[in-house]
């Protein structure tokens, strides 16, 4: 028997509402408002109570894919990042690292978007990074 | 935002302008209904009678992309009442001159021509505004979201700037961010022109501290790409790889039927995300992320606050948090990375990023803290500018209203505008796998007011078909007086009834924001 | 006070009476829902009060019935004041939780707190710790009684047209376990609509809480744009109580409504 709240950052728009993810024996079952944020104060929106819902959709991706012979089939990682990189690489070399595009998200977090753009810059050559701000 | 969202409620007067507030930011709607409860005053312009509008003192409803018009109507009205802080311009403010006599060029009955607003409704609101003592700006994609919304934000600033409503507390101009961390993207340099903390890239001195930090000076100190120029770029040959993390621009980007064709041709497009998105079915590799419940980090909000994001379960299947992916990537390409977790790249986040520099996940527990903080005993930054802007005097712009990119006309005969439903977020790959939300809003739909319905001959739930000068899409007529006659509008979550397939990619010559928000389309009955 | 509770929960546990014991834990800088498992985390137990008593309240029981249906040979232990003992003898008269599962750890609120709740008894019935205070009665009702009907009426109608359809009255409400909601239910209220159908959205939950409503309030502090929900349950209560001669939370059977 596992039951644990883990508070957490809503995922979807600016206002950065707190609320704590209901655990139970590794599922995710409840949005709980965190009383105590200084921005919601224990209310959410009917989009935050209902945020636990798409976590766990069978539609997730669970396994890279690579396309192959016009189909995306399932990889193993070592597979899906050796031919990326190795893409990615053979690009650069020809075309120039100008010749590569980042778009950066707004959904993932700081730490991520950080690494992201310092790979396009530091690793690749290229300040070519952007996101949708915009959209 | 300048200031932040708990100021709100302590506000004199809020003016709402191209914020959907209780559908895309519902709870800073709360600090607008406790700011009325204790008496504030409640203006609200857009071009749809929106659920916020209900409780406004002044509601108008101005044309499509006449937003600079309408705000130099006021502007104009302040002026010729000498209603304006002259303390606050001659102190803390230069160019007031060029702005004045640009303003004083323009009247209130050219305004109300091109905005559909009364004269009288205009002085309304402008002497609400500026007899305020505390005067809060909300603003939103219906702002930003066009040929001129550049313009369209310094006139904003202007009537801030005019009144006094700066650099103090309740008051500022206040964008509201739409989505989780589109702050922290552009706050960790996810832009062309500059790295962390908006340092810019063409800066020397800063391309020498960033190339020392990163052990990598590869990196050119030119201005980069943006996506609508990236997108340009595969077209013209000169873009060969993409690499696209959790975003979906095959259906949030204008004109999509053109990104689809871009996407096609490109030669190697590696997708990062949760789900198989449009865009994803395109890539040639795609990586699975973790969602936001299933690792750590953090993200900054839309009043610059940084919050913790915690790890609630383990991703599904083989998926990995993305800073795990990219990490392995970076080092298979040939730039080795080796972080332990985020709070260790927050370390580094903090070093090299002044407005940053305080922040560390120890600190992060509790409320979070408000960037600028500079250092560790700093208590983070509730509004901005307190005593001077960040480039010393506030600057007045002379704004001059220009009109949309594209205008109706015989074949074309109706405005139409987007956004969002309140069940709904962005191109709904999330929402729309949630049972409760899709209860809601299960398909696209298109509001049009009474008036229009009648002369199109169009009834409730009828399906119909809407097409622009780039596209055609079919969706279902849902009628409301909340649409004034000429007007329509289509919410943007739906791919299988894109409206951005009809929206127009002119953008702002600046920003590089494409005009959502205004377009021009026929609606057609179904034979 | 809070060492009582520490000391009744830790016999608890020890003993084997419950397998854990569902209260707040201070943590991250905040106050939250826990599941005690281990006697060691009481260090860290709060009664739910930040700034003020009870300002962070959580509808425990609700989190309850989700745990201990997954766990029914488990027992378990839960913080209780007043109002949520009247939501577990509700839930205990429709079956959502069963009575053998649940040992309460009772706590009574103070004397501000029963205040500004308008609580009838702002107690349960078995306290660890606190001391019992007088209840109140309802002074935001009585005023809102005073106004003419017609004033009453756009009062409400203000009121509702406000709200932003979040439901959180529902999500939080520790009383709402319908699978099947009626706010859902097209025949008694558009549904798919935005902003809500006013009045009738509220009033059919309102009518629905009829013999329901225990009266904690967290539905109040939920909604996101201040509607006085506890003021109208309240009212709802007054008339269940005059009409019907049931007092709900307080009875050991279901609602006459429910005989219907």
């Amino acid at each position: 028997m596992e039951y644990t709240t883990a508070l957490t950052t809503c995922t979807y728009c600016g206002c950065g509402c707190n609320f704590y993810l209901e655990v139970l024996d590794g599922q995710v079952i409840g949005t709980i408002p965190c009383k105590t944020s200084p921005t919601n104060e224990g209310k959410l929106c009917i989009k935050g109570w209902n945020v636990h819902e798409f976590i766990q959709s069978p539609k997730r991706l669970t396994r890279p894919l690579i396309r192959k012979n016009g189909e995306l089939v399932e990889a193993d990682w070592e597979e899906a990042l050796d031919y990326t990189a190795q893409r990615l690489k053979e690009i650069a070399e020809q075309n120039g690292p100008e010749s590569l595009g980042f778009m950066a998200s707004a959904k993932v977090t700081n730490e991520e978007n950080y690494i992201f753009q310092k790979f396009a810059r530091a690793g690749v050559g290229t300040n070519n990074i952007d996101h949708c701000a915009r959209l | 935002m300048t200031n932040s969202v708990q100021e709100i409620e302590d506000a004199d007067c809020i003016f709402i302008i191209g914020s959907n507030t209780t559908s895309s930011h519902p709870l800073i709607a709360t600090r607008v209904y406790r700011a009325k409860e204790k008496g504030a005053k409640v203006i609200v312009a857009d071009p749809r009678r929106i659920h916020i509008a209900d409780i406004a003192d002044v509601a108008v409803q101005q044309n499509l992309g006449t937003d600079v018009a309408l705000l130099n109507g006021m502007m104009k009205v302040i002026l010729d009442n000498n209603w304006q802080d002259q303390t606050f311009i001659n102190e803390r403010t230069e160019g007031f001159e060029e702005f004045t006599k640009a303003v004083q060029g323009f009247s209130v009955e050219k305004a109300a021509e091109l905005t559909g607003i009364s004269t009288e409704d205009i002085t309304a609101m402008a002497e609400i505004y500026a007899k305020s003592d505390k005067a809060s700006i909300l603003y939103c994609m219906g702002i930003t979201q066009h040929t001129t919304g550049v313009d369209n934000v310094k006139a904003l600033a202007n009537l801030a700037m005019l009144t006094g409503n700066l650099g103090k507390e309740s008051a500022g101009v206040n964008p509201l961010r739409g989505q989780n961390n589109v702050q922290g993207a552009c706050d960790m340099g996810g832009l062309p022109n500059v790295f962390t903390g908006y340092q810019k890239v063409t800066d020397e001195a800063l391309h020498d501290k960033m190339s020392k930090a990163w052990s990598s000076g590869k990196f050119p100190s030119r201005v980069g790409l943006t996506i609508p120029e990236m997108i340009s770029g595969i077209e013209e040959g000169s873009v060969h790889g993409l690499y696209v993390l959790g975003e979906n621009p095959v259906v949030s980007d204008p004109d999509s039927n053109h990104v689809t064709k871009a996407l096609e041709k490109i030669d190697f497009l590696v997708v990062q995300d949760i789900f198989l998105t449009p865009t994803a079915e395109l890539a040639d590799v795609v990586l699975p992320g973790a969602s936001f419940a299933e690792k750590d980090g953090t993200f900054t909000n839309t009043e610059r606050r940084v919050m913790r994001v915690r790890k609630a379960i383990d991703p599904p299947g083989e998926a990995k948090p993305d800073w795990e992916i990219i990490q392995e990537l970076s080092s298979k390409f040939g730039y080795a990375m080796h972080y332990e977790s985020p709070r260790e790249i927050m370390e580094e986040i903090a070093a090299v990023t002044p407005s940053y520099g305080g922040i560390s996940y120890a600190r992060l527990e509790g409320p979070g803290l408000q960037w600028p903080c500079p250092d560790q005993g700093h208590p983070g930054t509730p509004y901005l500018h307190k005593d001077k802007f960040a480039r010393g005097k506030g600057l007045f712009h002379a704004v001059e209203f220009i009109p949309p990119a594209e205008s109706i006309d015989d074949d074309y005969p109706l405005w139409l505008t987007t956004g969002r439903n309140f069940s709904h977020y962005h191109t709904g790959t999330m929402t729309r796998l949630s049972p409760t939300l899709v209860c809601e809003y299960s398909e696209n739909f298109m509001e049009v007011s009474p008036e229009d319905a009648r002369e199109l001959d169009l009834s409730q739930g009828e399906q119909v078909s809407v097409a622009s000068r780039r596209g055609e899409i079919g969706v279902r007529v849902q009628i409301t007086p909340r649409l004034k006659k000429g007007t329509v509008f289509i919410p943007f979550h739906y791919v299988e009834s894109n409206v951005n397939k009809l929206t127009n990619p002119a953008m702002d010559p600046i920003a590089r924001i494409p005009e959502y928000k205004v377009c021009a389309v026929k609606v057609e009955k179904n034979p | 006070m809070i060492e009582t509770v520490k000391e009744q929960v830790r016999k608890l546990l020890d003993s084997g009476q419950i397998q854990g014991f569902l209260g707040l834990l201070e943590k991250n800088g905040h106050i939250s829902p826990h599941l005690f498992t281990d006697p060691e985390e009481l260090d860290r137990l709060n009664l739910g009060e930040r700034d003020k008593p009870g300002d962070a309240r959580y509808p425990l029981t609700k989190y309850l019935i989700k745990i201990a249906r997954a766990h029914p040979d488990k027992k378990f232990g839960i913080l209780v004041r007043g109002c949520d003992e009247r939501a577990l003898k509700t839930l205990y008269n429709y079956n959502q939780l069963n009575p053998g599962q649940v040992v309460p750890v009772g706590i009574a609120c103070p004397e501000e707190l029963a205040r500004e709740c308008e609580c009838r008894q702002p107690y349960p019935e078995e306290c660890v710790a606190g001391e019992k205070s007088e209840g109140c009665a309802s002074v935001s009702v009585d005023r809102l009684d005073e106004l003419e009907l017609s004033e009453r009426f756009d009062y409400w109608t203000e009121q509702y047209a406000k709200c932003i359809k979040c439901y959180g009255c529902r999500d939080v409400c520790p009383v709402c376990f319908c699978n099947e909601c009626t706010l859902a239910s097209e025949d008694l209220v558009q549904t798919k609509t935005f902003p809500t159908e006013t009045p009738l959205f509220h009033l059919v939950r309102a009518a629905h809480m009829a013999g329901r409503c225990i009266d904690c309030g967290l539905c109040e502090q939920a909604c996101p744009v201040g509607i006085p929900l506890r003021t109208l349950y309240k009212k709802i209560y007054n008339i269940m109580d005059e009409e019907l001669d049931y007092q709900t939370g307080y009875s050991e059977e279901k609602s006459p409504l429910n005989a219907i």
